[in-house]
Protein backbone atom coordinates (compact mmCIF):
# COMPACT_ATOMS: atom_id res chain seq x y z
CA UNK A 1 0.00 0.00 0.00
CA UNK A 2 1.74 3.41 -0.89
CA UNK A 3 0.54 5.03 2.08
CA UNK A 4 1.17 2.74 4.76
CA UNK A 5 4.24 5.28 5.47
CA UNK A 6 2.19 8.27 6.30
CA UNK A 7 -0.03 6.11 8.35
CA UNK A 8 3.53 5.48 10.92
CA UNK A 9 4.13 9.13 11.18
CA UNK A 10 0.59 9.77 11.89
CA UNK A 11 0.53 7.44 14.28
CA UNK A 12 3.54 8.86 16.03
CA UNK A 13 2.54 12.11 15.48
CA UNK A 14 -0.95 12.73 15.44
CA UNK A 15 -1.85 15.02 18.21
CA UNK A 16 -4.39 12.85 20.00
CA UNK A 17 -2.21 9.64 19.92
CA UNK A 18 -4.47 6.70 20.41
CA UNK A 19 -1.63 5.41 23.14
CA UNK A 20 -3.35 3.47 25.65
CA UNK A 21 -6.40 2.15 23.60
CA UNK A 22 -4.01 -0.32 21.97
CA UNK A 23 -6.65 -2.99 21.43
CA UNK A 24 -9.21 -1.28 19.90
CA UNK A 25 -6.96 0.77 17.68
CA UNK A 26 -4.99 -2.10 16.15
CA UNK A 27 -8.41 -2.17 14.13
CA UNK A 28 -8.46 0.60 11.52
CA UNK A 29 -11.76 2.63 12.24
CA UNK A 30 -11.94 2.45 8.38
CA UNK A 31 -12.25 -0.56 6.52
CA UNK A 32 -12.93 -0.76 3.04
CA UNK A 33 -13.18 -3.57 1.22
CA UNK A 34 -13.43 -3.96 -2.94
CA UNK A 35 -16.42 -1.69 -1.98
CA UNK A 36 -18.57 -1.25 -4.80
CA UNK A 37 -21.91 0.61 -5.64
CA UNK A 38 -23.95 0.48 -8.16
CA UNK A 39 -27.05 1.18 -9.84
CA UNK A 40 -29.22 0.17 -13.06
CA UNK A 41 -31.22 2.64 -14.31
CA UNK A 42 -34.14 1.56 -16.28
CA UNK A 43 -35.44 4.59 -18.42
CA UNK A 44 -39.02 5.30 -19.18
CA UNK A 45 -40.61 2.46 -16.91
CA UNK A 46 -41.07 2.99 -13.10
CA UNK A 47 -40.54 -0.29 -11.69
CA UNK A 48 -44.44 -1.15 -10.33
CA UNK A 49 -46.28 -3.78 -8.67
CA UNK A 50 -47.96 -4.46 -12.21
CA UNK A 51 -44.90 -5.09 -14.42
CA UNK A 52 -43.26 -7.20 -11.08
CA UNK A 53 -46.62 -9.09 -11.29
CA UNK A 54 -46.94 -9.32 -15.05
CA UNK A 55 -43.17 -10.37 -15.22
CA UNK A 56 -43.60 -13.19 -12.16
CA UNK A 57 -46.85 -14.85 -13.95
CA UNK A 58 -45.31 -14.58 -17.45
CA UNK A 59 -42.19 -15.54 -16.85
CA UNK A 60 -40.22 -13.09 -18.42
CA UNK A 61 -36.79 -12.07 -17.11
CA UNK A 62 -36.29 -8.76 -15.78
CA UNK A 63 -36.06 -6.22 -18.45
CA UNK A 64 -32.86 -5.59 -19.63
CA UNK A 65 -31.47 -2.40 -18.15
CA UNK A 66 -30.50 0.80 -20.14
CA UNK A 67 -27.34 1.66 -18.27
CA UNK A 68 -25.31 0.77 -15.50
CA UNK A 69 -24.10 3.00 -13.54
CA UNK A 70 -21.39 2.44 -10.52
CA UNK A 71 -21.20 5.41 -8.51
CA UNK A 72 -18.06 3.15 -6.36
CA UNK A 73 -16.43 0.66 -8.13
CA UNK A 74 -14.25 -1.79 -6.23
CA UNK A 75 -12.63 0.95 -3.55
CA UNK A 76 -10.15 -0.34 -1.23
CA UNK A 77 -9.36 2.26 1.18
CA UNK A 78 -7.95 1.50 4.80
CA UNK A 79 -7.96 4.46 7.28
CA UNK A 80 -5.82 4.34 10.50
CA UNK A 81 -6.49 5.91 13.63
CA UNK A 82 -5.02 9.53 13.10
CA UNK A 83 -4.88 9.73 9.80
CA UNK A 84 -6.80 12.65 8.03
CA UNK A 85 -7.59 11.90 4.86
CA UNK A 86 -8.42 14.73 2.16
CA UNK A 87 -11.18 13.22 -0.56
CA UNK A 88 -10.67 15.12 -4.34
CA UNK A 89 -12.05 14.70 -7.65
CA UNK A 90 -14.34 16.35 -10.29
CA UNK A 91 -18.04 16.47 -10.30
CA UNK A 92 -19.87 13.44 -9.82
CA UNK A 93 -16.06 11.74 -9.33
CA UNK A 94 -18.23 9.69 -6.54
CA UNK A 95 -17.00 11.76 -3.53
CA UNK A 96 -20.19 12.02 -1.98
CA UNK A 97 -21.15 8.94 -2.30
CA UNK A 98 -18.43 7.74 -0.72
CA UNK A 99 -18.68 9.85 2.13
CA UNK A 100 -22.26 8.36 2.66
CA UNK A 101 -21.01 4.72 2.75
CA UNK A 102 -18.81 5.57 4.97
CA UNK A 103 -21.39 7.12 7.17
CA UNK A 104 -23.27 3.67 6.81
CA UNK A 105 -26.01 5.45 5.01
CA UNK A 106 -25.83 3.71 1.54
CA UNK A 107 -25.05 0.11 2.13
CA UNK A 108 -22.55 -1.07 -0.23
CA UNK A 109 -23.61 -3.39 -3.16
CA UNK A 110 -20.96 -5.12 -3.13
CA UNK A 111 -17.83 -5.48 -0.78
CA UNK A 112 -17.85 -4.74 3.08
CA UNK A 113 -17.62 -1.73 4.79
CA UNK A 114 -16.52 -1.67 8.40
CA UNK A 115 -16.89 1.40 9.97
CA UNK A 116 -15.76 1.54 13.75
CA UNK A 117 -16.68 3.73 16.66
CA UNK A 118 -19.35 6.58 16.60
CA UNK A 119 -19.87 8.74 13.53
CA UNK A 120 -20.49 12.14 12.79
CA UNK A 121 -21.19 13.07 9.68
CA UNK A 122 -21.31 16.47 8.64
CA UNK A 123 -22.46 16.10 5.32
CA UNK A 124 -26.18 17.69 5.03
CA UNK A 125 -26.62 20.26 8.63
CA UNK A 126 -29.76 19.52 10.39
CA UNK A 127 -30.05 15.97 9.62
CA UNK A 128 -32.54 14.64 11.95
CA UNK A 129 -33.73 17.64 13.55
CA UNK A 130 -37.38 17.75 14.75
CA UNK A 131 -39.00 21.20 14.05
CA UNK A 132 -41.27 21.39 16.85
CA UNK A 133 -39.15 20.46 19.50
CA UNK A 134 -36.96 23.52 21.12
CA UNK A 135 -33.27 23.30 20.49
CA UNK A 136 -32.50 22.03 23.33
CA UNK A 137 -34.46 18.75 22.88
CA UNK A 138 -33.08 18.32 19.68
CA UNK A 139 -29.58 18.71 21.09
CA UNK A 140 -30.81 15.80 22.76
CA UNK A 141 -32.37 13.99 20.08
CA UNK A 142 -29.58 14.31 17.63
CA UNK A 143 -26.86 13.26 20.55
CA UNK A 144 -29.20 10.11 20.42
CA UNK A 145 -28.92 9.64 16.82
CA UNK A 146 -25.12 9.97 17.25
CA UNK A 147 -25.60 7.31 19.58
CA UNK A 148 -24.79 8.81 22.93
CA UNK A 149 -27.15 8.61 25.75
CA UNK A 150 -29.06 11.36 27.38
CA UNK A 151 -27.33 11.58 30.30
CA UNK A 152 -24.09 11.99 28.01
CA UNK A 153 -25.96 14.52 26.17
CA UNK A 154 -27.18 16.58 28.99
CA UNK A 155 -23.57 17.48 30.18
CA UNK A 156 -22.91 18.68 26.42
CA UNK A 157 -26.23 20.88 26.27
CA UNK A 158 -24.29 24.12 27.65
CA UNK A 159 -21.39 23.57 25.58
CA UNK A 160 -23.75 23.41 22.36
CA UNK A 161 -26.02 26.63 23.44
CA UNK A 162 -22.82 28.69 24.70
CA UNK A 163 -20.56 27.83 21.49
CA UNK A 164 -24.04 28.84 19.37
CA UNK A 165 -24.75 31.64 21.25
CA UNK A 166 -28.59 30.57 20.94
CA UNK A 167 -28.92 29.79 25.06
CA UNK A 168 -32.08 32.57 25.37
CA UNK A 169 -33.28 30.51 22.16
CA UNK A 170 -32.95 26.75 23.74
CA UNK A 171 -36.75 26.83 24.94
CA UNK A 172 -38.20 27.88 21.41
CA UNK A 173 -39.29 25.31 18.52
CA UNK A 174 -36.57 24.99 16.06
CA UNK A 175 -39.55 26.02 13.53
CA UNK A 176 -38.86 29.29 14.70
CA UNK A 177 -35.40 29.82 14.15
CA UNK A 178 -33.50 31.76 11.56
CA UNK A 179 -31.72 29.79 9.24
CA UNK A 180 -28.85 31.19 10.50
CA UNK A 181 -29.45 29.94 14.18
CA UNK A 182 -30.93 26.37 12.50
CA UNK A 183 -27.19 25.71 11.28
CA UNK A 184 -25.36 27.27 14.02
CA UNK A 185 -26.79 24.93 16.05
CA UNK A 186 -26.68 21.92 13.81
CA UNK A 187 -22.63 22.42 13.19
CA UNK A 188 -22.23 22.66 16.94
CA UNK A 189 -24.00 19.53 17.94
CA UNK A 190 -21.80 17.19 14.98
CA UNK A 191 -18.27 19.06 16.66
CA UNK A 192 -19.26 18.71 20.34
CA UNK A 193 -19.85 15.02 20.69
CA UNK A 194 -16.04 14.14 20.14
CA UNK A 195 -16.27 11.31 17.54
CA UNK A 196 -14.28 8.73 16.76
CA UNK A 197 -15.01 9.42 12.92
CA UNK A 198 -15.92 12.86 11.44
CA UNK A 199 -16.98 13.37 7.91
CA UNK A 200 -16.95 16.60 6.68
CA UNK A 201 -18.31 17.58 3.08
CA UNK A 202 -17.50 21.16 2.41
CA UNK A 203 -19.90 22.55 4.14
CA UNK A 204 -18.32 25.28 6.37
CA UNK A 205 -20.88 28.05 5.51
CA UNK A 206 -22.43 27.93 8.65
CA UNK A 207 -23.41 32.07 9.58
CA UNK A 208 -21.50 34.87 9.59
CA UNK A 209 -18.11 36.34 9.38
CA UNK A 210 -17.87 35.94 13.19
CA UNK A 211 -19.05 32.75 13.44
CA UNK A 212 -17.08 31.37 10.36
CA UNK A 213 -13.76 32.16 12.23
CA UNK A 214 -15.22 30.60 15.32
CA UNK A 215 -15.95 27.34 13.33
CA UNK A 216 -13.07 27.40 11.43
CA UNK A 217 -11.50 26.89 14.77
CA UNK A 218 -13.52 24.20 16.07
CA UNK A 219 -13.59 22.11 12.93
CA UNK A 220 -9.62 22.42 13.60
CA UNK A 221 -10.27 21.21 17.11
CA UNK A 222 -12.20 18.47 16.69
CA UNK A 223 -10.11 17.27 13.80
CA UNK A 224 -7.13 16.92 16.80
CA UNK A 225 -9.80 15.16 18.75
CA UNK A 226 -11.88 12.62 16.11
CA UNK A 227 -9.52 9.43 15.44
CA UNK A 228 -10.40 10.18 11.91
CA UNK A 229 -10.95 12.90 9.69
CA UNK A 230 -12.37 12.62 6.05
CA UNK A 231 -12.93 15.86 4.11
CA UNK A 232 -14.84 16.46 0.63
CA UNK A 233 -13.54 19.42 -0.19
CA UNK A 234 -13.01 21.91 -3.75
CA UNK A 235 -11.13 24.14 -1.57
CA UNK A 236 -7.42 22.47 -2.52
CA UNK A 237 -5.35 25.17 0.03
CA UNK A 238 -7.60 24.32 2.75
CA UNK A 239 -7.09 20.09 2.18
CA UNK A 240 -3.65 20.80 2.01
CA UNK A 241 -3.71 22.34 5.34
CA UNK A 242 -5.89 20.21 7.24
CA UNK A 243 -5.21 16.83 5.61
CA UNK A 244 -2.12 14.42 5.51
CA UNK A 245 -3.46 11.76 2.95
CA UNK A 246 -4.84 12.12 -0.13
CA UNK A 247 -7.41 10.21 -2.11
CA UNK A 248 -8.55 10.84 -5.44
CA UNK A 249 -11.31 9.80 -6.93
CA UNK A 250 -12.64 9.61 -10.88
CA UNK A 251 -15.67 7.81 -11.74
CA UNK A 252 -16.19 5.88 -8.59
CA UNK A 253 -12.10 4.15 -8.59
CA UNK A 254 -9.24 5.58 -6.23
CA UNK A 255 -6.93 7.08 -9.01
CA UNK A 256 -4.46 8.40 -6.50
CA UNK A 257 -3.92 7.97 -2.81
CA UNK A 258 -0.67 9.13 -1.32
CA UNK A 259 0.63 12.15 0.84
CA UNK A 260 -1.94 15.42 0.14
CA UNK A 261 0.40 17.65 -1.48
CA UNK A 262 1.31 14.87 -4.08
CA UNK A 263 -1.99 13.81 -4.81
CA UNK A 264 -3.51 17.62 -5.06
CA UNK A 265 -0.25 18.52 -7.62
CA UNK A 266 -0.93 15.34 -9.60
CA UNK A 267 -4.75 15.97 -10.07
CA UNK A 268 -4.00 19.68 -10.98
CA UNK A 269 -1.71 19.12 -13.17
CA UNK A 270 -4.31 16.50 -14.35
CA UNK A 271 -7.30 18.72 -14.78
CA UNK A 272 -4.83 21.42 -16.52
CA UNK A 273 -3.46 18.90 -19.16
CA UNK A 274 -7.18 17.75 -19.94
CA UNK A 275 -7.84 21.80 -20.45
CA UNK A 276 -5.07 22.26 -22.89
CA UNK A 277 -6.05 19.00 -24.81
CA UNK B 1 -27.71 29.36 -29.03
CA UNK B 2 -30.29 27.45 -28.44
CA UNK B 3 -32.02 26.19 -25.73
CA UNK B 4 -34.13 23.28 -25.52
CA UNK B 5 -36.49 22.60 -22.55
CA UNK B 6 -37.59 19.41 -22.56
CA UNK B 7 -41.26 18.46 -20.45
CA UNK B 8 -40.64 14.80 -20.25
CA UNK B 9 -37.29 14.51 -17.89
CA UNK B 10 -35.93 11.12 -18.70
CA UNK B 11 -36.86 9.25 -15.34
CA UNK B 12 -34.24 7.42 -14.43
CA UNK B 13 -35.24 4.57 -11.60
CA UNK B 14 -32.38 3.43 -10.04
CA UNK B 15 -31.98 -0.03 -7.65
CA UNK B 16 -28.92 -1.53 -6.96
CA UNK B 17 -27.89 -4.94 -8.22
CA UNK B 18 -29.13 -8.08 -6.41
CA UNK B 19 -25.69 -8.82 -3.67
CA UNK B 20 -25.23 -12.11 -3.93
CA UNK B 21 -26.31 -13.76 -0.80
CA UNK B 22 -24.68 -17.20 0.08
CA UNK B 23 -25.69 -18.37 4.07
CA UNK B 24 -23.53 -17.56 6.50
CA UNK B 25 -24.40 -18.71 9.92
CA UNK B 26 -23.32 -14.88 11.23
CA UNK B 27 -26.78 -14.29 9.62
CA UNK B 28 -28.55 -16.14 12.60
CA UNK B 29 -26.77 -13.62 14.59
CA UNK B 30 -28.68 -10.37 12.69
CA UNK B 31 -31.69 -10.48 15.41
CA UNK B 32 -28.98 -10.31 17.78
CA UNK B 33 -27.63 -7.50 16.49
CA UNK B 34 -30.95 -5.67 15.55
CA UNK B 35 -31.77 -6.04 19.23
CA UNK B 36 -28.72 -4.55 20.29
CA UNK B 37 -29.03 -1.33 17.91
CA UNK B 38 -32.78 -0.89 18.86
CA UNK B 39 -31.09 -0.85 22.44
CA UNK B 40 -28.78 1.94 21.61
CA UNK B 41 -31.34 3.91 19.29
CA UNK B 42 -33.71 3.51 22.18
CA UNK B 43 -33.55 7.42 23.13
CA UNK B 44 -34.42 7.80 19.56
CA UNK B 45 -37.56 5.77 19.58
CA UNK B 46 -39.03 6.77 22.64
CA UNK B 47 -38.49 10.61 21.66
CA UNK B 48 -40.23 9.82 18.41
CA UNK B 49 -43.22 8.25 20.29
CA UNK B 50 -43.15 10.89 22.95
CA UNK B 51 -43.33 13.82 20.14
CA UNK B 52 -45.63 12.52 17.90
CA UNK B 53 -48.19 11.48 20.42
CA UNK B 54 -47.74 14.99 22.25
CA UNK B 55 -48.76 16.59 18.54
CA UNK B 56 -51.32 14.27 18.31
CA UNK B 57 -53.09 15.37 21.68
CA UNK B 58 -51.83 18.43 22.47
CA UNK B 59 -53.03 21.00 20.50
CA UNK B 60 -56.62 20.02 20.53
CA UNK B 61 -58.35 20.25 23.88
CA UNK B 62 -60.99 17.52 23.34
CA UNK B 63 -57.98 15.47 21.37
CA UNK B 64 -58.00 12.35 22.83
CA UNK B 65 -61.98 11.78 23.01
CA UNK B 66 -61.57 12.18 19.17
CA UNK B 67 -60.04 8.87 18.92
CA UNK B 68 -62.55 7.19 21.50
CA UNK B 69 -65.54 9.07 19.02
CA UNK B 70 -65.51 6.95 16.85
CA UNK B 71 -65.54 3.43 18.13
CA UNK B 72 -68.05 4.72 20.47
CA UNK B 73 -70.27 5.66 17.54
CA UNK B 74 -69.99 2.26 15.86
CA UNK B 75 -70.53 0.41 18.63
CA UNK B 76 -73.72 2.09 19.43
CA UNK B 77 -74.79 1.65 15.84
CA UNK B 78 -74.32 -1.60 15.35
CA UNK B 79 -75.54 -2.23 19.22
CA UNK B 80 -78.50 -1.12 18.00
CA UNK B 81 -79.08 -2.63 14.91
CA UNK B 82 -77.21 -5.93 15.71
CA UNK B 83 -79.35 -6.40 18.71
CA UNK B 84 -82.42 -5.96 16.58
CA UNK B 85 -81.61 -7.78 13.60
CA UNK B 86 -80.31 -11.08 15.85
CA UNK B 87 -83.34 -10.97 18.19
CA UNK B 88 -82.38 -12.24 21.27
CA UNK B 89 -79.48 -14.09 19.96
CA UNK B 90 -76.91 -11.83 20.55
CA UNK B 91 -76.85 -12.38 24.52
CA UNK B 92 -76.57 -9.89 27.15
CA UNK B 93 -73.62 -7.95 26.50
CA UNK B 94 -72.79 -7.24 22.77
CA UNK B 95 -71.92 -3.78 22.66
CA UNK B 96 -69.24 -5.34 25.33
CA UNK B 97 -68.43 -7.70 22.88
CA UNK B 98 -68.31 -5.32 19.94
CA UNK B 99 -65.74 -3.40 22.06
CA UNK B 100 -63.74 -5.94 22.88
CA UNK B 101 -63.03 -6.74 18.77
CA UNK B 102 -63.55 -3.36 17.43
CA UNK B 103 -60.58 -1.45 19.68
CA UNK B 104 -58.17 -3.99 18.99
CA UNK B 105 -59.13 -4.30 15.58
CA UNK B 106 -58.61 -0.28 14.97
CA UNK B 107 -55.03 -0.84 16.43
CA UNK B 108 -54.59 -3.66 13.66
CA UNK B 109 -55.84 -1.33 10.86
CA UNK B 110 -54.08 1.86 11.91
CA UNK B 111 -50.89 0.63 12.98
CA UNK B 112 -50.38 -1.49 9.37
CA UNK B 113 -51.81 1.48 7.58
CA UNK B 114 -49.87 3.87 9.10
CA UNK B 115 -46.58 1.44 8.74
CA UNK B 116 -47.01 1.54 4.59
CA UNK B 117 -46.09 5.10 4.64
CA UNK B 118 -43.07 5.44 7.24
CA UNK B 119 -39.98 4.88 5.68
CA UNK B 120 -41.06 7.27 2.77
CA UNK B 121 -42.11 9.89 4.88
CA UNK B 122 -38.80 9.35 6.72
CA UNK B 123 -36.54 10.12 3.70
CA UNK B 124 -34.89 13.08 4.57
CA UNK B 125 -34.16 11.16 7.72
CA UNK B 126 -32.98 8.01 6.03
CA UNK B 127 -30.83 9.93 3.23
CA UNK B 128 -29.14 11.73 5.71
CA UNK B 129 -28.14 9.95 9.09
CA UNK B 130 -27.88 6.03 9.76
CA UNK B 131 -30.34 4.68 11.65
CA UNK B 132 -31.39 1.29 11.78
CA UNK B 133 -34.38 1.11 9.71
CA UNK B 134 -36.62 -0.80 12.17
CA UNK B 135 -36.84 1.68 13.79
CA UNK B 136 -39.82 3.35 11.67
CA UNK B 137 -42.34 0.83 11.50
CA UNK B 138 -41.47 0.25 15.62
CA UNK B 139 -42.07 4.25 15.98
CA UNK B 140 -45.56 3.04 14.54
CA UNK B 141 -46.40 0.49 16.74
CA UNK B 142 -45.50 1.68 19.81
CA UNK B 143 -47.24 4.87 18.79
CA UNK B 144 -50.42 2.75 18.12
CA UNK B 145 -49.84 0.63 20.97
CA UNK B 146 -50.02 3.72 23.36
CA UNK B 147 -53.37 4.43 21.74
CA UNK B 148 -54.56 1.81 22.44
CA UNK B 149 -53.89 1.16 25.70
CA UNK B 150 -55.65 4.45 26.97
CA UNK B 151 -58.58 3.50 24.21
CA UNK B 152 -58.90 0.20 26.15
CA UNK B 153 -58.73 1.89 29.73
CA UNK B 154 -61.09 4.96 28.69
CA UNK B 155 -64.05 2.41 26.93
CA UNK B 156 -63.52 -0.17 29.70
CA UNK B 157 -64.43 2.16 32.32
CA UNK B 158 -67.03 3.68 30.22
CA UNK B 159 -68.60 0.55 29.59
CA UNK B 160 -69.29 -0.32 33.43
CA UNK B 161 -73.06 0.43 33.14
CA UNK B 162 -73.49 -2.11 30.30
CA UNK B 163 -71.70 -4.58 32.16
CA UNK B 164 -68.45 -4.29 32.01
CA UNK B 165 -66.62 -6.32 34.83
CA UNK B 166 -63.38 -6.06 36.03
CA UNK B 167 -62.53 -9.70 36.85
CA UNK B 168 -59.49 -11.97 37.08
CA UNK B 169 -59.12 -12.24 33.81
CA UNK B 170 -57.71 -8.91 32.90
CA UNK B 171 -54.58 -10.13 34.12
CA UNK B 172 -54.80 -12.28 30.69
CA UNK B 173 -54.51 -8.55 28.91
CA UNK B 174 -51.00 -7.54 28.68
CA UNK B 175 -50.16 -11.28 27.17
CA UNK B 176 -52.95 -10.60 24.78
CA UNK B 177 -51.25 -7.15 24.30
CA UNK B 178 -48.09 -8.84 23.62
CA UNK B 179 -49.00 -11.26 20.74
CA UNK B 180 -51.28 -8.53 18.90
CA UNK B 181 -48.60 -6.48 19.12
CA UNK B 182 -46.33 -9.30 17.81
CA UNK B 183 -48.22 -10.51 14.87
CA UNK B 184 -49.14 -6.90 13.81
CA UNK B 185 -45.02 -5.76 13.67
CA UNK B 186 -44.92 -8.89 11.52
CA UNK B 187 -47.53 -7.52 9.16
CA UNK B 188 -46.25 -3.65 9.72
CA UNK B 189 -42.50 -5.04 8.30
CA UNK B 190 -43.78 -6.72 5.28
CA UNK B 191 -46.05 -3.84 4.11
CA UNK B 192 -43.84 -1.01 5.31
CA UNK B 193 -40.68 -2.88 2.95
CA UNK B 194 -43.32 -4.09 0.14
CA UNK B 195 -45.48 -0.38 -0.43
CA UNK B 196 -41.48 1.44 -0.49
CA UNK B 197 -40.60 -0.78 -3.69
CA UNK B 198 -44.34 -0.83 -5.16
CA UNK B 199 -46.46 2.29 -3.59
CA UNK B 200 -49.34 1.13 -5.04
CA UNK B 201 -49.18 -1.78 -2.32
CA UNK B 202 -50.89 0.86 0.85
CA UNK B 203 -54.13 1.06 -1.03
CA UNK B 204 -54.47 -2.23 -1.77
CA UNK B 205 -53.24 -3.16 1.96
CA UNK B 206 -56.44 -0.90 3.39
CA UNK B 207 -58.90 -2.61 0.70
CA UNK B 208 -57.50 -5.53 2.24
CA UNK B 209 -57.84 -4.38 5.84
CA UNK B 210 -61.49 -3.31 5.22
CA UNK B 211 -62.39 -7.01 4.11
CA UNK B 212 -60.25 -8.80 6.76
CA UNK B 213 -62.38 -6.86 8.96
CA UNK B 214 -65.74 -8.30 7.86
CA UNK B 215 -64.21 -11.71 7.61
CA UNK B 216 -63.33 -11.74 11.26
CA UNK B 217 -65.74 -12.23 14.27
CA UNK B 218 -65.70 -8.56 15.26
CA UNK B 219 -69.32 -6.85 14.73
CA UNK B 220 -71.23 -10.49 14.89
CA UNK B 221 -70.27 -13.52 16.72
CA UNK B 222 -69.20 -16.78 15.28
CA UNK B 223 -72.40 -18.16 16.10
CA UNK B 224 -74.59 -15.83 14.17
CA UNK B 225 -72.21 -17.11 10.86
CA UNK B 226 -74.34 -20.01 9.02
CA UNK B 227 -73.01 -23.57 10.34
CA UNK B 228 -71.23 -24.44 6.39
CA UNK B 229 -69.10 -21.51 6.46
CA UNK B 230 -68.18 -21.37 9.98
CA UNK B 231 -65.47 -23.52 9.51
CA UNK B 232 -63.50 -21.08 7.10
CA UNK B 233 -62.29 -19.13 10.19
CA UNK B 234 -60.37 -21.63 11.19
CA UNK B 235 -57.94 -19.96 8.13
CA UNK B 236 -58.23 -16.50 9.59
CA UNK B 237 -55.06 -15.88 11.38
CA UNK B 238 -56.66 -12.75 13.09
CA UNK B 239 -59.22 -14.72 14.78
CA UNK B 240 -57.30 -16.10 17.48
CA UNK B 241 -55.80 -12.48 18.39
CA UNK B 242 -59.32 -10.87 18.50
CA UNK B 243 -60.63 -13.70 20.63
CA UNK B 244 -58.50 -13.37 23.29
CA UNK B 245 -59.52 -9.97 23.65
CA UNK B 246 -63.18 -10.79 23.37
CA UNK B 247 -62.95 -13.63 26.25
CA UNK B 248 -60.63 -11.80 28.63
CA UNK B 249 -62.94 -8.44 28.00
CA UNK B 250 -65.95 -9.45 26.92
CA UNK B 251 -66.07 -12.78 28.21
CA UNK B 252 -64.42 -12.08 31.56
CA UNK B 253 -62.78 -15.84 31.44
CA UNK B 254 -59.51 -16.38 30.71
CA UNK B 255 -59.08 -18.09 26.79
CA UNK B 256 -58.75 -21.29 26.63
CA UNK B 257 -55.20 -23.00 26.25
CA UNK B 258 -56.20 -23.60 22.04
CA UNK B 259 -56.69 -20.07 21.70
CA UNK B 260 -53.31 -18.82 23.30
CA UNK B 261 -51.40 -21.73 21.38
CA UNK B 262 -52.76 -20.67 18.24
CA UNK B 263 -52.70 -16.49 19.11
CA UNK B 264 -48.42 -17.18 19.80
CA UNK B 265 -47.84 -19.65 16.71
CA UNK B 266 -49.49 -16.89 14.66
CA UNK B 267 -47.61 -14.12 16.20
CA UNK B 268 -44.33 -15.85 16.21
CA UNK B 269 -44.80 -16.81 12.19
CA UNK B 270 -45.84 -13.46 11.67
CA UNK B 271 -42.95 -11.40 13.20
CA UNK B 272 -40.87 -14.39 11.81
CA UNK B 273 -41.71 -13.70 8.03
CA UNK B 274 -42.25 -10.05 8.63
CA UNK B 275 -38.35 -9.70 9.72
CA UNK B 276 -37.06 -11.95 7.41
CA UNK B 277 -38.70 -9.79 4.53
CA UNK B 278 -37.64 -6.47 5.84
CA UNK B 279 -34.01 -8.06 6.48
CA UNK B 280 -33.68 -9.26 3.06
CA UNK B 281 -34.47 -5.75 1.65
CA UNK B 282 -33.25 -3.51 4.13
CA UNK B 283 -30.29 -2.56 2.37
CA UNK B 284 -32.23 -1.43 -0.44
CA UNK B 285 -34.45 0.82 1.33
CA UNK B 286 -32.54 3.48 0.92
CA UNK B 287 -32.20 3.53 -2.56
CA UNK B 288 -35.95 3.42 -3.26
CA UNK B 289 -37.26 6.59 -1.54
Amino acid sequence: MPHSRVKKISWFFGSNGPSGRATIDSLPPIELRDVSLRFRSYHDKQYTLKRAALDLILRRAEPPARSEFAALSNVDLRIGAGERVGIIGGNGAGKSTLLRVLARIYPPTAGVARIRGVVAPLIEMGAGFNHELSGKENILLNGAMLGFSRKQMLEKVPGVLDFTGLNEFADLPLKYYSSGMYMRLAFAIATEVEPDVLLIDESLGVGDAAFVDKAKARIRDVMNKAKVVVVVSHDMAALRELCDRGVQLERGRIVRDGPIDETIDAYIEHVHQSHVA
Amino acid sequence: MTTRTSTAVPHAEYFPLERKRTFHPALLLAPRREISEIVRFWPVIANMVIQELRVRYQRSFLGFFWTLLNPILMMTVLGFVFSNLYQGRTGDNFTLYLFAGMVPWGFVQSSIGESALCFIVNEGLIKKIYIPKIVFPLTRLLINLTTLGFTLTALFLMLIPLGARPSLALFALPAALVLLAAFVLGLSLIVSTLNTFYRDCGHLVSVFLQAWYFATPIIYKPEFLPQRIRWWLVFNPAYPVVKLFQDILAGGRWPDWPTWLMAAGIAATSVGVGYATFKSQEDKLVFRL
